[in-house]
């Protein structure tokens, strides 16, 4: 079924790196046609992980590497915002940077840099046993202010301000694990985890989450974990996850029981044919796809866009059929939609290599 | 392994087999940056995944105890380059494996149909009718990925002294390919075999240059003289390099040098007439070569034709024209000595002098494609073309023949297993692997010799064989690892218990990764590996410290009998932590632990164990006689559930003591009260046995709650009369 808007297909450009890229995320610029991003690479000539800032030429097929900085491990999550971007590694350790636009080294100029690859450093790392023991699973800017949470595989959820340090919102002691997290409001966040648990925490209760979801409506005996979580500037009470088994459903905090499925391999609903059986790594609300319904309720889920594991991206929306933007022979480990121009993907493959699709 | 000694004078004398000399010429094989100082003591060396030699270095131990600061040693790893020596950077080493998985995954898949196809018709060939095409396909996307991205060269304007053109930087894993693509795969080529191998040296003769220079090397160093030259036709050098070029059938590189001879100059066309009608003459005669192909790129000379009559008829007539023009007189008049010298050289080439022929190239290979194409045009057949090639390595013997040219020689000389060996040892595994589709694509003959399943080495074939190395190449490295499933599961003796192994020998810790691997095995069908992959992550997690983690891993491979065993651990900290307060760390788990339809083992408990806390707590805030009711309930269910660890049985009763003293009427009946006093005395015979744990609740717990049970007891005596 083709959308109405989609009936143009979007121009692909192909970038080899030579290296593997953990995650990408577009970065603010001050010109479209002069674009940047930010990726978390690790080579695997010499074992070194590294995070780069790349700037795009205006014809979408040539990068060149501005920034760089070496992390202690490989990067497990980076989330950036128009000022900030953060990235967290799987020795735990957190490291904040401003982005370029912020530093004001490169003005309005990208390209004054000449050839040589600065090295950026970051204006906050938080590491050590206190903070996180192992991978920290995901990690979260506040959108315009300055705080990030940090949840880990040792089940601890931190706020570390930008100023340096952080504070312990809560400690599992191991007997949870969390692998996502995203800020609802400026008090509120919702983490992730095994068992497609989900957790709304507010900080102005805290000691415990105020709301928990456990995803048991496949009533089978497979579960999964949830791997990215977003929620809609517009409609702080829902948010979106995604996760293993092609798994995509989102959770309203007025309706807690009953969590409205996207795709899922265990639904018993017919009607949403699961468009990929594997992990789904990423979900985002696309802002760029208008939805087809008129029928703009609030409790209805607006367009996601998704990428998974068997090499989708493509973008879903409650009660239609999906549509495939990209299907590759390799996974699809991260995306982003650039806020600026929400025409423009950018996204990582597995076989080293870097996708920007820009729809018509 | 220790390093070789330094004291050779020692050695030497201690009779060693080979003696080492070390002021002879020690060339570096490979540089080794260690970043080390000097001296070191020890040298370790080993393999490493893969292609990879692990090299350890070590310094002597500082003997004063205030140390230089430096490391004691450090552990580099080898590279050993592996194939094609034009791709030497791994990155574009993986994007070739990258790119031809699809490619090959496809036309497995077809092959696969198109042999039940074929079983079902009950027809003896495997092979679809025009299978070859489905293999020139898979042909065109591997070739795709064998150029080399980085020359894009096209310049706006064109330089008119610019005889070589720059195209794509041609490498020889593409040159093999295409030969064995031609010679194998391609039906359409096969009545012009010998004008496709002129277009396959005019692509790839730059590669052939090696101790001896080949056409293509004249040229470029001449292209390079051709700015500061002035009478260009004065150079011998000029000729040279137009009867070479013309020897191997660069008809628009020759018509082009021969346009740039000093006569064509506006002031010199009056007194040199004679002199460029002749170079025009053989220009023309030249551009006119007849060739017998269906077709000619753009840009290329030459008269196309397709029938061999006509092929035939318009060669004669182009000989006769060249042997007119030889014997004419106008040769007389021409009074530039070079100039005629070299003109009648070229027309020698052109009637096929074998002696000029032979002067004129420089690479066995190139006298070869003369012989084709001013010769004998209509060469057909291997043999022919092999004996052919043997003449002309007689005539032009070369001492190391370039991996192209044995290549060749095992294709023409239809040797299989020398074109497998020459694949192997010049391009790779990657090579021989996706290059065996090319040769079964036409030969049954080669189809048979790869399919045959040989007992000493296990009963695979050689193709099987050949695609086990290639995923062994792939695994040993961790970005590639996983394409090499696709290469396995192709193999059908071996390849499904590589892959197990292969699968096994992941790393567990990271979650994502462990993901992908069990993906891989949710493809394949392989649900045992993936249970016992999520085994060994739930035991890793639970070792570590992260007992959601491990939990959730065993739930997911339902391993009742370890998740029991670690039950007993939990409850050790239950017991002692899950009240109040603490309760909340335990949520998250307990959560996970999930619905009953969960395969949880007596980890199930603890689900059961925080309703009923919680329901208590209800009690004693609310008092209202429906909750103590339904706690009343869930206390029986417990107490009953033989998953209910005995370690339990006395905290319980002695947090439900207001159940039993209830006010009002008893929450339990007679049989229930029997059945709990029962359990307490199960309870206070096991104490007395050795073992047994104690508990952290007061010494008079057990009397009380015995003593509530008797009340409790009599109470519901008199209820039910």
């Amino acid at each position: 079924m083709a959308r109405t808007n989609l009936t143009e297909p979007p121009k692909i450009h192909r970038i080899p790196q030579p290296k593997f890229i953990d995650a990408i995320r577009w970065l603010p610029s001050p010109s479209p046609f002069r674009k940047s991003f930010i990726s978390s690479l690790f080579d695997s000539d010499f074992h070194t992980p590294s995070l780069e800032i790349h700037s795009l030429d205006p014809s979408k097929t040539l990068t060149t590497p501005l920034f760089s900085w070496t992390p202690p491990s490989r990067i497990s999550s980076l989330k950036s915002t128009p000022s900030l971007f953060a990235a967290s590694t799987l020795l735990g350790s957190l490291h904040i940077f401003k982005t370029p636009e912020e530093m004001s080294v490169l003005g309005n100029d990208m390209s004054g840099l000449g050839g040589e690859t600065a090295v950026m450093e970051p204006v906050v790392s938080v590491v050590g046993r206190e903070f996180h023991v192992g991978s920290i699973g995901g990690v979260d800017l506040m959108e315009g202010g300055s705080e990030c949470v940090s949840v880990g595989e040792d089940g601890r959820v931190n706020l570390v301000v930008e100023k340096g340090g952080f504070r312990r919102v809560f400690d599992g002691n191991g007997l949870v694990s969390y692998s996502a997290v995203k800020w609802a409001s400026p008090s509120e966040f919702v983490t992730g985890g095994c068992g497609f648990g989900l957790q709304w925490w507010d900080l102005r209760q805290p000691g415990a989450a105020v709301a928990q979801f456990k995803g048991s409506w496949d009533h089978g005996t497979t579960s999964g974990i949830i791997h990215s979580i977003d929620i809609h500037p517009s409609r702080k009470h829902t948010c979106l996850a995604g996760g293993s088994s092609g798994t995509v459903f989102a959770w309203d905090l007025r309706r807690q029981q009953e969590p409205i499925i996207l795709s899922s391999i265990g639904s018993s609903d017919t009607m949403t044919q699961p468009l990929s059986e594997s992990e789904v790594w990423e979900v985002q609300y696309d802002h760029y796809t208008k939805s087809l319904n008129s029928n703009i309720s609030s409790s209805r889920i607006l367009p996601a866009m998704i990428c998974s594991e068997d090499g989708i991206l493509a973008v879903i929306e409650q009660g239609e059929e999906p549509t495939e933007l990209l299907a590759e022979p390799c996974a699809i480990n991260s995306f982003d939609i650039d806020r600026q121009n929400p025409s423009d993907v950018i996204c990582s493959l597995e076989w080293e290599s870097i996708v920007i699709l820009s729809r018509p | 392994m220790p390093d070789v000694a330094a004291d050779s004078a020692a050695s030497a004398s201690c009779g060693e087999l080979v003696p080492f000399v070390p002021d002879t010429e020690i060339s570096v094989v490979y540089p080794l940056h260690h970043g080390l100082k000097p001296p070191i003591s020890r040298v370790s060396i080993s393999w490493a995944r893969g292609n990879n030699l692990r090299v350890s270095l070590l310094r002597n131990p500082p003997s004063n105890s205030d140390s230089d600061g430096e490391i004691g040693g450090k552990v580099v790893e080898v590279n050993l380059d592996s194939g094609a020596a034009d791709v030497r950077e791994p990155a574009q080493w993986r994007r070739i494996a990258y790119g031809s998985v699809t490619p090959f995954a496809l036309l497995q898949s077809r092959k696969n149909s198109a042999s039940i196809l074929s079983k079902l018709q009950s027809s003896p060939s495997p092979f679809h009718l025009d299978w070859w095409e489905y293999v020139m396909e898979y042909s065109k996307d591997i070739k795709e990925l064998l150029g080399n991205p980085k020359s894009n060269y096209n310049p706006l304007i064109e330089d008119p002294k610019e005889v070589l053109k720059k195209g794509e930087e041609p490498t020889s894993l593409k040159a093999a390919w295409e030969l064995m693509e031609m010679f194998y795969a391609d039906k359409l080529c096969q009545s012009w075999l010998p004008e496709r191998l002129v277009d396959w040296l005019a692509d790839y003769d730059c590669l052939l240059s090696g101790d001896q220079p080949a056409v293509h090397s004249k040229l470029v160093e001449f292209q390079g003289t051709l700015v500061t030259l002035q009478v260009i036709e004065d150079d011998p050098k000029y000729w040279e390099v137009i009867s070479s070029a013309l020897a191997v059938g660069w008809l628009e590189i020759v018509v082009k040098l021969l346009r740039l001879h000093g006569s064509y100059q506006l002031d010199q066309i009056g007194p040199r007439e004679t002199e460029n009608g002749l170079v025009e003459t053989v220009a023309v005669l030249i551009s006119m070569m007849p060739r017998m192909r269906p077709e000619l790129k753009n840009g290329k000379l030459g008269e196309c034709f397709k029938a061999k009559p006509d092929f035939m008829k318009a060669w004669e007539k182009w000989r006769e024209q060249i042997t007119k023009l030889d014997s004419s007189a106008f040769w007389v008049l021409c009074d530039h000595h070079q100039t005629r010298e070299g003109l009648k050289n070229l027309i020698q080439i052109m009637l096929g002098n074998t002696r000029i022929l032979c002067t004129a190239t420089s690479h066995w290979i190139e006298l070869y494609i003369s012989h084709f194409l001013f010769i004998r045009p209509f060469t057909v057949g291997f043999e022919s073309m092999y004996n052919l090639a043997q003449k002309c390595i007689k005539m032009k013997p070369m001492s190391s023949p370039h991996k192209l040219l044995r290549l060749i020689i095992g294709i023409i000389g239809e040797n299989t297993e020398v074109v497998l060996a020459e694949c192997s040892r010049g391009f790779g595994p990657w090579m021989v692997t996706h290059a065996i589709e090319l040769l079964t694509a036409r030969s049954d003959q080669a189809d048979i010799l790869l399919h045959k399943e040989h007992d000493d080495i296990g009963g695979i074939s050689m193709e099987e064989l050949h695609r086990l190395v290639y995923a062994q190449v792939l695994t040993s490295h961790f970005l590639t690892w996983q394409i090499a499933p696709v290469y396995l599961t192709s193999c059908m003796r071996q390849g499904m218990s590589l892959l197990e192994v292969l699968l096994y020998r992941q790393p567990a810790q990271h979650n994502q990764l462990l993901l992908k691997n069990l993906e891989i095995c949710r493809l394949y069908e392989l649900d045992h590996v993936s249970s016992n992959i999520m085994k060994i992550a739930g035991v890793y997690h639970w070792k570590h410290g992260r007992k959601g983690l491990g939990v959730f891993w065993l739930q997911q491979a339902r391993d009742e009998f370890l998740l029991n065993k670690i039950a007993q651990q939990l409850f050790d900290s239950v017991g002692k932590s899950i009240s109040g307060e603490s309760f909340k760390q335990w949520e998250g788990l307990i959560e996970l632990l999930g619905s009953e339809s969960k395969p949880a083992g007596s980890l199930e408990f603890l689900h059961k164990y925080r309703d009923f806390k919680k329901l208590l707590q209800q009690v004693c805030e609310r008092k209202t006689p429906d909750a103590a009711r339904h706690a009343a309930d869930l206390l029986m269910l417990l107490m009953k559930n033989p998953s209910t660890p005995q370690r339990f049985w006395l905290p319980l009763l002695y947090d439900s003591l207001t159940l039993l003293s209830w006010q009002g009427r008893p929450l339990l009946n007679v049989s229930q009260t029997n059945l709990l006093l029962n359990k307490l005395q199960e309870l206070s015979m096991a104490s007395l046995r050795p073992g047994i744990v104690a508990t952290d609740l007061p010494a008079e717990a057990l009397d009380s709650v015995r003593l509530a049970l008797a009340t409790n007891l009599g109470r519901a005596i008199l209820e039910e009369q």
